[in-house]
């Protein structure tokens, strides 16, 4: 409707303008918003010129453009075809084109009613607008670190999180993949490994609003399955709704946000309309997926094979069987996106809205997501002064999770319980029930593929409001409310023929139990930012802006959860009527943790003076509720300048376009742990049994100081044809938050205190574009990042255990260790030397007596390879990432697949005929650190741009996409991304790998349509 | 213009001055603030839910105590129990500062004083403050017998200050003048709260083992500390030996028992410690209950029973007839409720051997090799919360500590000592012996409280801890006496120092 309406304005005779002006008001009644946002026709008495914008690369037209009579405060944007129509008073002579990734050009219309304007893509991108904490900056005026990642550059393929599109596209970031679930967490570091304890991730502003870590939906801990992974708490958002995902990596850009800074923080911008014509984008895209990569274990043969090697009479049971057929599927998933997006100058609008249904190659499993996203915004008053944005992003994901915990036995988790089934047995009995219960311990997979239903509903809805006002030319003043509410809804339950323990059957109980868990949690977020900027030109050579701010933040976070037992043996799922089972395995418990409040009070100095030289200084002070009570305030400053050496009237060179020196120095911080841990706190424990402590409260806790140093140079060659950053920085993370041992007596083991010593990581970062071929037919573009880091730990009063191993024969067994001298997170544990040939047992240095310094699990390079080439239409794009310099813990193989196995279940085909004894121990030991280097082919895409057809399809582009293409690696595990949780008391592990959810390799094909 | 600067400016500081106080309130938990609601008697309650609970469990506190004796071992079957090697160095004498369940054993014990000491700080009545205590004195008693050290902090302390430790004899005395200060306030039952019954058998514990802190090589006993033993064990009162040596530990001993003077309580089907463990750790996978196929006891401990003493092996009613399982040791091949043979998991007879290594190394008797403990008859009906009490004090525990003490105090006693030995044997269908030596003391309390916890002490006690046995075959240092400070505890507390050989 409001499309035709605004049609008929642009075509219409003046004497139907009165009829469709009482129109419009009537509609503005019906629908406000959406008219705000409709183009006001101009009736100037100027002259008006029309036009084309089109890219000069490939000819395609420039949407949304600015185009702008020169001097003016008014203008116009380019339609979905690239035209405009524009009005120019009297006088003006030149126009203004410009446009996000585009240098900006100045167009002669002297004596012209008609001009095409060709823009030049920004290859250094120096005039792009970078996001930084609270406002925007050219890059050109950027003093810090800071990466900006377009969705030109986004990863392809099925992507639920954002963090996942920028996967080895910045360099100095390292994103893992967890684990291969749909929508499972990631791991992601900036700058290295500083994590004494968990919950290190960046932080993420999403348009402006702090997105705290927290994931609504509730975690479970299935009866004999164990703790299944997190998700990933950012999968609320549509990857695309974003228009930029920018990532401050140095303290000079972090510090303004102080205590919560210290990790790098990401913010992510999602899309606004842009002025012109409504445009209506659709992008959909369906694919299959299948296991990218199988761990080698024995078949029937083989099996028999290693039986009669080992003279055993038993285990053979005559079936042959691939246990991998049990649990896994030929995935399908479909995503489909909407967006209408437009505006004029004073209001502009966009509304989207996506549904994605992915189903997991583990039977089963799967994720759908629902998005809805508003935003408009809108300057208001006769003198445009008063300015309004509006934005909301609402989702709802719906999870299937399988039956995989990071801390299963050997019988809890589906993966280990296909990779152990002994196949030569039958998975199914002739009449197609599934052969279960053949001996005491053994788990059939298919019981936990059909017996574990496990659904979780996430519901996210994040919004602001924010109102400016421009007080002067120079001086805005601008408040932001914005806020995130969650809930997560989470129905788990095991069938009473699952043979676990207090769920199958048993003496006691002949027709089993069932088990079933009811969790729902809730969060809130709510932050109120005012900011006061001003921009001034003291003089012709001196620029100024500054930044005041003040900013409060509070989080609520509660829960309940409710399980239960003995359901009986009916066809229904037993979380729909808990009250039938038995009263004595009820249990029902609530929590709902203490209001968390942050007040924060910032500023920001930036001098430019004739742009060659650049400062900038920034502080923040925040007051935390959780901080002590001796330390309620933090503060926290930074220091930065870079010089444009290129603008120097000394500097002349032909080759050289852009040459950028940056310094910066600067304090951010973290609280990053559990609300309370200040405060001596008595739990109530069940059954009226009592109040607990849980830990010895410290008065004095505080936040753990990240202090970073960095100095880069940014520069353009041969006309921007190569563009490249190199940064070195030099981080030390000091006063380390941590729940160290409490001395006894103590009510808990740990207290959290701000541990002396410190963790440095120091390296080099390089980013190289290249654009190795340009011709009229011919693109050829080259990126590479790298990041190389070393991180050292010192000074730590002793040493820190972690990294649990878990399996048969592993129980407390831990095998990293934080100590000085050594890397974070390094292995320590026995080193092996291979299997006597005598007695078929391991050989270990010293009996395996003593335990060694084993290998360093944090990568010590980080590689990004992302190239594009394109022939006229035709474009292939690839994205590779990799890591190099770290060794793996393979705890599945160590634990799941042991030669002991032989006779009962099945074991790792490594293991055929290798001479060792069938009593030689599960131990932990080098023998199951492998390498981890690895690169991967994340994904490629070949699209085809068919362009306009007819008209109404503005350009319509077609591709094909593969991800997790191949992964060229000697790790013998599923996936050598993996970082399974394998966290003692909090304190994080690294590059430990037990039976997670196999990666898959995805083939999708699609079509975007603009109209 | 400048109006608005500071209309701004204004709503700024009023936006940013709204309620200053940021100070974390609790929700779901109390705070220890002054006008707390947090009682004396919230905190001994979960003392016995929780802390006391604890010690239930196969590791910490019960796994130093046991593992490291002449009647339990944890062998490496392959694949299963090599648990890094955990279980292994405790019977070999081979443990270090850094061993997980020394640690877990020392931070049991500390909760237990800490929580205690904290219930002091709360205005407790009488009672509350003698069972604080008692419960205090108990956890610190395995302290300086184990560790020669106790930590403590004083009611109300600082909670970030070093906690001061007691050493030796004289954390000995502090504990025997605080269970002599709790002893009048305490009630008499019931078993499972701390009573009047269960500190005189704390106090014997301390008097018998005063000479042990003083020489913990060469242990000397003085005959005023040993006539206190003595009369301790006749105040004990309404205690008399249950008929049935098993029903002591049954699902519900807390009935049945007229023996047990300090029990763990479970709540059966609701809430319990984890003192399952003690069979399932034991029984093999196709046991029933299934075990985890683990622990064992030794063959040489083994020969020190009587084919008739039912403490070796019996049949017990709701255990065998429905399971086939009997109770006491089990050697030899097992049988199910029907009298079917059992197999193990390869398909050989689930026949349990007495022989055991600490690794084991033969794939053919991998799963059977050991002599497994039933010594708490199963509770079919609970799951996992077990009904079954735990026994910490019990009265054959009291009547052979006296008939130790009358030993100890003069060869003039023996004959009162043989009469006790006596009873304790009757009762299990055990020959009569004509006289008893302190040695037959010795093997007696190993007979009658084995897998109880207290054969570490014992042993030390009898000067016998570092002798070689079947399989360890050299003698221990003398540092063994002696837990090492986990190496946590002495990185967090400089008065901490390590003990001697470590």
């Amino acid at each position: 409707m409001v499309l035709t309406t605004q049609f008929e304005c642009r075509i219409s005779a003046k004497p139907k303008k009165r009829m469709l002006m009482s129109m419009k008001r009537l509609l503005q009644v019906i629908c406000f918003p959406l008219l705000l946002c409709m183009a006001v026709p101009s009736f100037a008495q100027d002259r008006v010129v029309t036009g084309k914008v089109t890219d000069s690369k490939d000819g395609t037209p420039v949407v949304g453009a600015s185009v702008q009579p020169k001097g003016s405060s008014t203008g116009t944007s380019t339609g979905s075809d690239g035209s405009f129509r524009l009005t120019v008073p009297s006088g003006i002579n030149t126009i203004v084109v410009s446009s996000v990734e585009f240098e900006t050009m100045e167009v002669d219309i002297t004596g012209k009613s008609a001009v095409d304007v060709s823009l030049k893509s920004t290859a250094g991108g120096l005039s792009e607008v970078v996001v930084i904490g609270y406002g925007t900056a050219r890059k050109s005026d950027l003093t810090g670190a800071v990466a900006s990642v377009k969705p030109k550059d986004f990863n392809q393929g099925i992507q639920i999180a954002p963090d996942q599109l920028i996967q080895g596209k910045v360099a100095g970031v390292q994103v893992i993949n967890n684990s291969g679930q749909p929508g499972g967490a990631t791991t992601f570091k900036i700058r290295g490994n500083t994590s004494l304890r968990i919950g290190n991730q960046p932080l993420f502003v999403i348009d402006g609003v702090i997105v705290d870590g927290t994931n609504a939906r509730p975690g479970v801990n299935a009866s004999g399955v164990g703790a299944t992974p997190d998700a990933n708490p950012l999968n609320f958002i549509n990857p695309n709704d974003i228009a930029s995902i920018d990532v401050l990596k140095d303290a000079s850009a972090t510090a303004i946000y102080g205590s919560r800074g210290a990790n790098g923080v990401v913010i992510v911008t999602t899309k606004k309309g842009q002025s012109g014509l409504p445009r209506l984008e659709l992008n959909s895209s369906v694919g299959i997926s299948k296991i990218m990569k199988k761990i080698d274990i024995m078949d029937a043969s083989m099996y028999k094979q290693e039986l009669a090697e080992y003279g055993l009479t038993a285990g053979d049971y005559g079936a042959n069987t691939d246990a991998y057929d049990a649990i896994l599927q030929e995935a399908f998933t479909t995503n489909t996106s909407v967006a209408v997006s437009g505006g004029n100058e004073n209001a502009r609008y966009r509304l989207s809205g996506s549904h994605l249904d992915q189903e997991g190659i583990l039977k089963g499993t799967g994720l759908k997501k629902l998005t809805a996203n508003f935003n408009s915004s809108m300057k208001l008053l006769n003198n445009r002064r008063l300015g309004l944005d509006f934005n909301l992003v609402t989702s709802q994901t719906k999870e299937k999770i399988g039956a995989i915990s990071t801390d299963a036995g050997f019988t809890g988790n589906v993966i280990s319980t296909a990779l152990q089934f002994n196949p030569t047995r039958a998975l199914r009995k002739p009449d197609g029930s599934i052969n279960n219960y053949f001996d005491g311990s053994t788990v059939n997979p298919l019981e936990l593929v059909e017996g574990y239903n496990d659904r979780a509903t996430t519901t996210t809805i994040l919004g602001s409001i924010s109102p400016s006002y421009k007080i002067t030319d120079d001086l805005e003043y601008k408040l932001t409310y914005g806020f995130n509410y969650g809930t997560g809804i989470r129905r788990t339950s095991l069938r009473n023929w699952v043979n676990l323990e207090n769920v199958g059957i048993s003496t006691s109980h002949p027709n089993g139990r069932g088990w079933a868990n009811v969790a729902n949690n809730e969060l809130l977020t709510q932050q109120v930012t005012q900011t006061l900027s001003y921009n001034k030109r003291l003089s012709s050579d001196l620029n100024m802006n500054a930044l005041l701010g003040y900013e409060y933040y509070r989080k609520e976070f509660k829960g309940t959860n409710l399980t239960g037992r003995d359901f009986g043996a009916y066809q229904l799922d037993y979380t729909d009527y808990l009250q039938f089972g038995s009263n004595d395995t009820k249990r029902f418990s609530s929590f709902r943790n203490p209001l968390q409040e942050i007040r924060s009070y910032f500023a920001r100095f930036g001098f430019d003076y004739r742009g060659k030289y650049l400062l900038t200084a920034t502080f923040r002070a925040d007051g935390s509720s959780k901080f002590g009570s001796n330390n309620r305030y933090g503060y926290f400053p930074s220091f930065a300048a870079a010089w444009n050496i290129n603008k120097e009237d000394f500097f002349h060179s032909t080759v050289i376009n852009m040459l950028k020196l940056r310094a910066g120095w600067g304090i951010t911080g973290n609280q990053e742990f559990p609300s309370g841990a200040s405060l001596a706190k008595y739990n109530f424990n069940e059954n009226n049994g009592g109040l607990s402590e849980n830990q010895l409260p410290n008065k004095d806790l505080q936040w753990q100081q990240d202090i970073q140093a960095n100095i880069g140079l940014d520069f353009a060659l041969w006309n921007n044809r190569v563009t490249g950053t190199v940064d070195y920085f030099n981080r030390t993370t000091k006063k380390l938050l941590f729940p160290s041992i409490s001395p006894q007596p103590s009510p808990g083991t740990t207290i959290w205190i701000n541990l002396d010593g410190q963790i440095e990581n120091k390296g080099f970062e390089v980013t190289l574009n290249g654009n190795v071929i340009r011709t009229n037919d011919w693109n050829w573009d080259l990126g590479v990042n790298a990041t190389f880091v070393k991180n050292k730990v010192s000074g730590l009063p002793a040493p820190i255990q972690t990294g649990a191993l878990h399996g048969q024969g592993m129980s407390g067994t831990l095998s990293q260790l934080i100590a000085n001298d050594h890397p974070i997170n390094v292995f320590y544990t026995r080193d092996y030397r291979g299997i006597d040939p005598q007695t078929g047992q391991a050989i270990y240095v010293d009996d395996g007596n003593v335990f060694y310094f084993m290998g360093n699990p944090n990568p010590t390079t980080i590689l990004g390879i992302n190239t594009s080439v394109s022939y006229k239409k035709l474009t292939l794009s690839a994205n590779m990432n990799g890591a190099f310099g770290h060794v793996i813990y393979n705890n599945t193989a160590n634990s799941v697949l042991p030669i002991g196995n032989l006779g009962t279940r099945n074991l790792s085909s490594n293991l055929f005929k290798n001479g060792e004894s069938l009593t030689n121990p599960i131990t932990s030991s080098s023998r199951y650190l492998e390498k981890g280097n690895y690169l991967k082919m994340a994904n490629a895409t070949i699209s085809y741009n068919v362009g306009r057809i007819g008209n109404n399809i503005s350009n319509l582009n077609v591709f094909v996409t593969g991800q997790n293409l191949f992964v060229l690696t000697n790790y013998s595990g599923f996936d050598p991304e993996v970082n399974t949780d394998k966290q003692v008391n909090g304190i994080p592990s690294v590059g430990i790998d037990y039976i997670g959810y196999p990666s898959a390799r995805t083939f999708l094909l699609g079509v975007n349509i603009s109209f | 213009m400048k109006y608005k600067i500071v209309l701004i400016a204004a709503l700024m500081v009023l936006l940013a001055s709204g309620c200053n106080k940021i100070d974390e309130r609790f929700k779901d938990s109390l705070a220890a603030n002054s006008g707390s609601a947090v009682t004396a008697a919230d905190l001994l309650l979960n003392i016995y839910r929780n802390d006391m609970r604890a010690l239930q469990n196969q590791d910490n506190l019960w796994a130093i105590q046991e593992h490291t004796t002449d009647e339990c071992v944890g062998p490496t079957r392959g694949g299963d129990w090599d648990d890094n090697g955990i279980w292994r160095v405790l019977h070999a004498h081979t443990w270090d500062a850094n061993h997980n369940y020394v640690r877990g054993a020392f931070e049991n014990l500390g909760r237990i004083v800490y929580n205690a000491t904290q219930v002091l700080s709360l205005s407790p009545t009488p009672q509350q403050e003698a069972e604080a205590k008692f419960l205090r004195a108990f956890a610190n008693f395995f302290l300086i017998e184990g560790w020669d050290q106790a930590p403590y902090r004083e009611p109300g302390g600082d909670p970030l200050a070093v906690p001061q430790v007691r050493k030796g004899a004289d954390g000995m005395s502090y504990i025997i003048s605080e269970l002599e200060a709790a002893l009048p306030n305490l009630p008499n039952g019931p078993t499972y709260n701390a009573n009047k019954n269960a500190c005189r058998a704390l106090l014997m514990k301390c008097y018998l083992t005063k000479g042990v802190i003083a020489n913990r090589n060469a242990p000397t006993f003085d005959a005023a500390d040993m006539a206190k033993v003595i009369s301790l064990a006749n105040d004990i009162t309404g205690r008399t030996l249950t008929s049935n040596f098993y029903d002591n530990f049954a699902p519900t001993n807390n009935t049945i028992s007229t023996e047990n003077i300090f029990t763990g309580e479970n709540l059966g089907g609701s809430s319990s410690g984890g003192v399952r463990s003690r069979y399932f750790c034991s029984l093999h996978y196709n046991n029933n209950p299934s075990g985890w196929n683990g622990f064992t006891t030794l063959g040489d401990f083994y020969d020190k029973f009587e084919a008739a003493d039912k403490r070796r092996g019996d049949s017990y009613t709701g255990v065998t007839n429905v399971s086939g399982l009997r109770v006491g040791l089990l050697l030899g091949q097992q049988y199910n409720q029907s009298g079917g043979a059992l197999q193990d998991r390869k398909g050989n007879p689930l026949s349990f051997t007495k022989a055991v290594k600490a690794v084991e190394t033969d794939p053919n008797t991998l799963e059977v090799t050991g002599i497994r403990v039933v010594k708490y008859p199963p509770d079919y009906n609970n799951g996992d919360n077990v009904d079954n009490d735990f026994v910490i004090f019990r009265y054959a525990d009291i009547l052979l500590m006296q008939a130790e003490a009358y030993l100890r105090n003069s060869p003039a006693n023996a004959n009162a000592a043989r009469d006790l030995v006596n009873a304790v044997r009757a009762r299990s269908g055990a020959s009569a012996l004509g006289s008893v030596t302190l040695d037959q003391v010795l093997d007696e309390r190993g007979r009658e409280l084995y897998w109880e916890g207290w054969r570490r002490q014992d042993l030390i006690r009898f000067g016998k801890f570092l002798n070689p046995d079947e399989l360890r075959t050299t003698a221990s240092p003398e540092s063994r006496l002696l837990f090492p400070l986990p190496a946590q505890q002495l990185a967090a507390n400089p008065n901490l120092t390590q003990n001697p050989g470590y």
